[in-house]
């Protein structure tokens, strides 16, 4: 056998192991899929109202609009993927107009301006860091790991704990996510929680997409 | 007296008829959009009144301070009418006939007084333009018999020279907020302070009314909901651990392999024909 025949030899060699090492890179990190987008979407209609009561016309004090507060997660336990992490309450971003996650990696934000737990319609909405440069894995690390039939448990500032169960796994371009239906005030009573996902550009230090979990009252 | 307050009604109602016009013009229109939702408030004070829309009483002992509605009414023409509680249509104590109604809007009916203090009634269309995520509309408008006002808020002024019939609005960052109403340019509390709760993603509309001279101003407020946005975004993640998309480095790599293949089989293959 040659020298040169060797040579190519070799070079097809290293030619399969660079195919099978791709192969299984890129089996490894292909996207967890999404499951149950439909059933999502048909919360999002509008909640069966009562009927209107005869043609008499709805007459109210005009008073000062009083604060209604709403219940907000203070703790939100996940058994299937290890959460159990402090919820706080969060808002906007004043120079980006965007979701306020917590800064801390451990903690999960609830969306203040939306429904709370005590809500009969609408998406409670709860978002966490997948992971930090700084911090490392975040409380929503494994949220892409859910799976219809999981089971969750949201606790109110008013010690009430409600059970949730898992119904969909959506991931979506940030670009192309339906921000609109999973932060609406109606529709049926449902737990949106959110982070990030898909292919993380390096460069830009952002994940590509959003992942959606939504759950309704078990 | 009797026939003078008639006249002076009369006036007034022809006044609240050219300003529904007016408000039906610059209401854009959209051809699918047959009915408003109109809403009324009673902004007189001491005088609870009967609201009969095209003859038909729609309201009963509809009190000052209260707010009524919304109703969806067709785009159309109205008769307006409001009595004494009991007192028959005839005798009403302010009317306006073919109030024009606009498709489309959300409308507030004010009953109020003028700035001198006769009753009339004014129509004002309700900006339902969605407002930013955490934010929250605020609309004042100046339905009382008092002069010019600033309305300030945490003591700062946030409307400057509001006078009746008019409003002023601005979408402000939601949460609770004193107010208070002075006299414009002045220090001169007309109204207030009051806590207000300003709700995201809602517009609070707050009518000053009632009468400077006779000291009873006060405010009536209405809500309409449903005016929020969601955040633009939810960046939740920039340490890439997660990442589940594939590295260029790996699509370079699976190029190379290809080209090894292809060019190591290509040798072998010239090898073996040049030996033969």
């Amino acid at each position: 056998m040659t020298v040169r025949h060797r040579g190519a030899l070799a070079a097809v060699a290293a030619g399969v192991a660079a195919l099978t090492v791709a192969t299984v890179v890129a089996c490894g990190s292909r996207p967890a899929g999404n499951v149950g987008g439909t059933e999502a979407a048909d919360l999002a209609g509008a909640a069966p109202s009562a009927p209107a009561a005869g043609p008499s016309v709805p007459v109210a004090r005009g008073d000062l609009p009083a604060g209604t507060r709403a219940v907000p997660p203070v703790r939100l336990v996940i058994p299937a993927i290890g959460v159990r992490a402090t919820v706080d309450a969060v808002g906007i971003n004043d120079a980006t107009g965007e979701f306020e996650v917590p800064p801390s990696v451990d903690r999960i934000g609830w969306y203040r301006h939306g429904p709370g737990l005590e809500a009969q319609a609408g998406s409670v909405v709860v978002a966490g860091h997948v992971d930090s440069a700084t911090q490392g894995e975040g409380a929503f690390f494994r949220l892409r790991e859910l799976d219809r039939g999981d089971t969750l448990t949201a606790t109110g500032g008013d010690g009430v704990a409600k059970q949730y169960r898992v119904i969909a796994r959506e991931e979506y371009r940030k670009t192309k996510i339906p921000l609109d239906r999973y932060f609406a005030r109606d529709g049926k009573p449902r737990l949106t929680l959110i982070t990030c996902g898909g292919p993380f550009d390096a460069e830009a230090r952002r994940y590509r997409d959003n992942i959606v979990v939504t759950a309704v009252p078990a | 007296m009797q026939l003078s307050y008639f006249r002076r009604v009369a006036a007034g109602g022809a006044v609240a008829a050219l300003t529904f016009a007016g408000a039906g013009a610059l209401t854009a229109t959209p051809a699918y959009a047959a009915s408003s939702k109109v809403s009324v408030v009673h902004g007189i004070p001491d005088t609870p009144v009967d609201v009969y829309v095209n003859g038909e009483k729609t309201l009963d002992n509809f009190k000052p301070g209260d707010v009524a509605g919304p109703l969806d009414l067709e785009e159309g023409a109205y008769d307006i009418a409001l009595t004494k509680p009991g007192e028959p249509i005839a005798q009403a104590i302010l009317s306006v006939d073919d109030a024009a109604v606009p498709g489309g809007a959300n409308i507030s009916l004010a009953a109020h007084l003028d700035a001198a203090g006769t009753p009339k009634i004014t129509p004002f269309v309700n900006d339902t333009g969605k407002v930013a995520a955490g934010k929250a509309r605020l609309i004042v408008r100046h339905t009382a018999a008092a002069p010019a006002v600033d309305v300030r808020a945490g003591g700062t002024p946030v409307f400057e020279d509001l006078t009746n019939p008019n409003e002023a609005k601005g979408d402000v960052d939601a949460g609770a907020v004193e107010a208070d109403v002075v006299l414009a340019g002045t220090d001169t509390v007309a109204i207030g302070p009051a806590d207000l709760d300003l709700k995201e993603g809602t517009a609070t509309i707050v009518y000053a009314i009632g009468s400077a001279e006779a000291k009873n101003l006060g405010v009536v407020a209405q809500t309409v909901t449903g005016l929020h946005s969601a955040p633009a975004g939810v960046p939740s993640g920039d340490g890439g651990r997660a990442g589940t998309g594939v590295d260029t480095w790996w699509y370079v790599l699976t190029g190379a392999g290809v080209l090894l293949l292809v060019g190591g089989g290509a040798r072998v293959a010239t090898a073996r024909t040049g030996r033969r």
